[in-house]
């Protein structure tokens, strides 16, 4: 059965069946039409056989042009759709990939959505067999992300009718915890192995950085502060490998999404100080000690499907 | 204004834009008076010019428009009609481009664009105005579908305005079967919704008055006036008189035709032993002067024969019509002429041409009372003998047959029937003034008979006792080889551009004949010749359910034809193949269809373990269509065209035999 209209989401790859593929005359389309029966109609009344095949030749290349308008979209395979996972806030680069026959001209098809987000529409091209478009979309809360139904149109031949086709993939798209903006610095290494690697005194200064909230006052640089006239505080330069546990339950007094945050922004600043973390979270088995996209990917994953609070 | 929801136009694309709506524009500019069309197309390169970077103030747009509209309302005098309402859709074309930045703007002006060529149409239906009008469209669609790119954001800079044109033109030979075929069934109007306006600027042509001078365009007017084909014998040139208006009224400077008041009796004829059969096909006019030969037998339906054997169409002949005539050289044409006729036939205008009536009334003094005949003789023997033809006349003063008769001796048509009309109504014979077309040239290629407006012709009639009216040609007497002789003889005097290879002749033949094939299947169909459309498949008349039962058949086929073909690139071109794909989709309705990434072998044990009593047949051709593809050929010889029609033969049958 081919639905017209998708009531739920399908999974890709799909063939667009002419069936679901809507044409209707744009705006411009019912103004050619008008401008057509007035030309029909004048030239029946002056009997004007020329200005009679005039305008039924541009009546039946507008309606070749509905035609093409619908040949354009019937019969594209939707392979696939993916994006890269963002963080909450960031929008969302949605990819759709199609491919098709060859033998038919595709070209000047749109991808937008169904109108719930407002997005600059993307093009796809399909000039070599298949292409691919990107649609950036706004997000807003972590989790997986209700993709909308997508929207491939044309308006190609001649601008007179639009054809259009929903397609509503069914996708595992995930948007990441949006990152703490301003929090404390990574917590400190775990277990003896890693402190005993720290210089005793203190003193091996990596380099200096703004005060944030949460940061321990000793390791306040208060000579260089009073020189620059804001708090700057000593970051000490851990070895590599240093492993670092990140752990739901060690943080307390904030609330419960703010834990998420803090969360996924020392995994980003494990993963830029290239440590080793591992992340504890209530009800999920421990992940890590590791490093590296993969792992970075699978924390930040487990923090965006956690139970909203 | 700009709207600010619609993208603004890129250079390139407003180029297309206002190039295409230039190429609209022109074809209509070339119908409509010179000065307004000079007028508006400076206007047109004006606006351009000044807009070309940004759009103009609102005001300056205003002014603009005002202006040009009050200039071309003044110009055409204030007359609503078609030609008005043309120049004025001219006009407004002309500032559009003013306000041309956004695609929507664009939009709007091609779609008025698009009108011009059908306005054209209505003015004319000539082949230029049909190539320059087709040429247009095709641009303007083109500029349309670099528009509808532009909306999508794919602009392909690399595609060629040719390849552009090639594309739309496409789309128009895709519809085309479709407008053929709506063009022959379309319910045509029996009547008019609204009045047909007359057109405010008249064309040449025979006019109901004849004033010295004004014959000068029409003499070198080379557009075709009439074709004729005859049925049976075809007139010598020298009886080629297509009779037309008939003046009797001169007012010392104007030949006028007499208006003839409902009830006049009809003239006696007594038709002479020839006979000629012929139909007539005319070119618009837009007037509803018809001609005939001399002399009409009787008046086609939907025409009416004036008492001077004057025909008129009842209706405007805004198209091309045709009409079946008989006509027969008159023995006896109104062998009793009534004393008010008479009386009528004899007026002349008081204290006119002095010198001609002295001498009218000389030469009557010298031959007697009844001896009419030799009066006219003795005047064609002057005629001949001292006077000389030429176009290049000077403008006439107040006794203008005096000027001709004594001091210029030279002139065409239009002087000698005039001169010799009032020279016979002096000496008391009475005499008219017969205006029509003289002459035709024979098309070979189409086997018809074609005259142009350069064959209008004035000659006189003379009414003598005993015989009636007789034509007298004092033209014909000067210079005959200028009257019955064919355009092309007079284009090799002349020296003539197509002189110069012998095909030209034959050229000019297929040109006229060509065009005669267009009036006849597209000006000149009407609702007539749409009922008889269908007469050879026994359908004899169509009645309006029919046909748009008909119409709706056809519009239904166009459609299905454009799928078809645009679909047709896409059909496999390999027949094998496409006999096996049409035999595998034939197992869908048992749900057994091959998928498409499934291997042939795979399929058939496939549909063998659901129908194992179909699987003999499909196994045997599945092999044979492997070892087609993939091994060299068919196992003993057999033909590609054999295993075709095997696939195509196979039919699974839809109900397990087993099981009844």
């Amino acid at each position: 059965m081919v639905w017209t209209r998708p009531r739920d989401p399908e999974s890709l790859p799909c063939v667009l069946h002419r069936r679901r593929i809507y044409v209707l005359p744009t705006r411009f389309g019912m103004f050619y039409a008008v401008l057509l029966f007035v030309m029909l109609l004048g030239s029946l009344n002056y009997n004007n056989n020329p200005a009679l095949l005039l305008g039924l030749m541009l009546a039946g290349a507008g309606l070749a042009s509905l035609v093409a308008a619908q040949m354009q979209l019937s019969g594209l395979e939707l392979v696939a759709v993916d994006a890269e996972p963002v963080a909450a806030g960031t929008p969302l680069g949605v990819r759709l990939y199609a491919r098709a026959a060859p033998g038919r001209v595709r070209r000047g098809l749109r991808l937008d959505d169904d109108g719930s987000f407002d997005a600059a529409p993307g093009i796809l091209n399909l000039d070599r067999g298949s292409g691919e478009s990107q649609l950036l979309l706004p997000t807003q809360q972590r989790g997986w992300f209700d993709l909308p139904k997508l929207r491939l149109s044309t308006t190609r031949p001649l601008g007179l009718a639009r054809a259009w086709a929903y397609v509503w993939p069914e996708s595992p798209l995930l948007v990441y915890p949006a990152p703490e903006a301003n929090g404390p610095p990574l917590p400190a290494g775990h277990g003896d192995r890693v402190q005993a690697r720290v210089h005793p005194t203190g003193d091996d200064v990596h380099h200096l950085r703004g005060y944030r909230t949460g940061d321990a006052r000793r390791a306040i640089a208060w000579k260089p502060s009073a020189r620059r006239d804001t708090l700057l505080v000593r970051e000490f330069e851990q070895p590599i490998g240093a492993e670092v546990v990140l752990d739901w339950r060690e943080i307390a007094g904030i609330g419960y999404e703010a834990r998420i945050a803090r969360l996924a922004r020392w995994i980003d600043e494990a993963e830029r100080e290239g440590r080793r973390y591992q992340l504890r979270l209530p009800g999920h088995a421990a992940l890590g000690p590791d490093r590296g996209p993969q792992h970075r990917h699978a924390c930040l994953r487990a923090l965006a499907l956690m139970p909203h609070g | 204004m700009a709207d600010p929801a619609t993208p603004a136009l890129d250079p390139r694309t407003r180029r297309w834009v206002l190039l295409s709506a230039g190429a609209c524009l022109l074809p209509l500019l070339l119908q409509l008076p010179l000065l307004i069309a000079v007028t508006i197309a400076v206007s047109a390169v004006a606006v351009v010019a000044m807009s070309w970077r940004q759009p103009l103030h609102g005001l300056v747009r205003l002014l603009l428009s005002v202006a040009l509209i009050a200039t071309v309302l003044a110009m055409s005098d204030f007359s609503i009609g078609r030609d008005t309402g043309c120049a004025l859709l001219a006009a407004m074309l002309a500032i559009k481009p003013s306000e041309t930045f956004s695609l929507r703007d664009a939009r709007s002006l091609l779609g008025f664009a698009l009108f011009a060529p059908f306005a054209t149409f209505l003015l004319d239906q000539g082949p230029l105005s049909l190539a320059l009008g087709l040429a247009a469209t095709l641009l303007a669609l083109a500029a349309l579908q670099l528009l509808a790119d532009v909306e999508s954001g794919d602009v392909r800079r690399d595609a060629s305005p040719m390849q552009r044109i090639a594309g739309t033109a496409r789309l128009l030979a895709l519809g085309l079967p479709l407008a053929l075929a709506a063009f022959w069934l379309f319910p045509r109007l029996g009547s008019p919704l609204w009045g047909i306006p007359e057109r405010a600027m008249a064309s040449t042509g025979l006019s109901d008055r004849m004033s010295p001078g004004d014959w000068i365009d029409l003499m070198g007017d080379d557009r075709p006036a009439l074709r004729a084909r005859f049925f049976g014998p075809v007139p010598a040139p020298s009886q080629m008189y297509w009779r037309g208006p008939v003046m009797w009224d001169f007012d010392g400077r104007t030949w006028r035709q007499p208006r003839w008041m409902p009830g006049w009796t009809e003239t006696a004829v007594e038709p002479g032993p020839q006979r000629w059969d012929y139909e007539i096909e005319m070119e618009p006019t837009d007037r509803r002067q018809l001609v005939a030969l001399d002399l009409l037998i009787s008046a086609p339906g939907g025409s009416e024969l004036d008492p001077d054997h004057n025909l008129q169409s009842l209706t405007q002949l805004t198209g091309v019509s045709r009409w079946r005539m008989q006509s027969a050289p008159p023995r006896r044409y109104e062998a009793s002429l009534s004393a008010e006729t008479r009386q009528y036939a004899l007026r002349l205008p008081p204290n006119f041409n002095p010198r001609t009536l002295a001498l009218a009334r000389q030469w009557r003094l010298e031959a007697g009372p009844s001896a009419d005949g030799a009066i006219v003789t003795r005047a064609l023997d002057w005629i001949r003998r001292d006077f000389a033809y030429t176009l290049e006349t000077p403008l006439a003063g107040r006794n203008s047959v005096d000027e001709f008769l004594f001091d210029q001796r030279a002139g065409f048509c239009q002087h000698f029937s005039s001169s010799f009309v009032v020279l016979m109504r002096g000496a008391g014979i009475p005499a008219r003034v017969v205006t029509g077309y003289a002459g035709g040239y024979r098309n070979s290629v189409g086997g018809y008979w074609l005259v142009r407006r350069s064959d209008a012709h004035a000659w006189a009639e003379v009414w003598l006792r005993g015989r009636g009216w007789v034509r007298v040609d004092p033209t014909a007497a000067v210079a005959p080889e200028r009257i019955y002789d064919t355009l092309d003889d007079r284009r090799s005097v002349a020296g003539g551009l197509l002189d110069g290879f012998a095909g030209g002749r034959s050229l000019i033949d297929v040109g006229d004949w060509l065009r005669r094939g267009w009036n006849d299947f597209v000006l000149g169909f009407d609702a007539n010749r749409q009922q008889r459309l269908l007469r050879p498949f026994g359908i004899d008349r169509l009645d309006d359910r029919t046909l748009v039962l008909l119409l709706m058949l056809a519009v239904a086929l166009g459609l299905l034809w454009m799928v078809w073909f645009s679909r047709r690139n896409e059909r496999e071109p390999d027949p094998v193949l496409r006999a096996w794909h049409g035999l595998t989709r034939r197992y869908r309705h048992l749900g057994l269809e091959r998928a498409p990434d499934e291997p042939a072998g795979r399929w058939v044990e496939r549909v063998a373990a659901a129908r194992p009593e179909l699987a003999g047949e499909l196994r045997i051709l599945s092999d044979r269509f492997s070892d087609w593809r993939y091994a060299d050929g068919e196992p003993g010889g057999r033909s590609t065209r054999a295993l075709t029609q095997a696939l195509r033969a196979h039919r699974p049958s839809p109900r397990n035999g087993n099981n009844g």
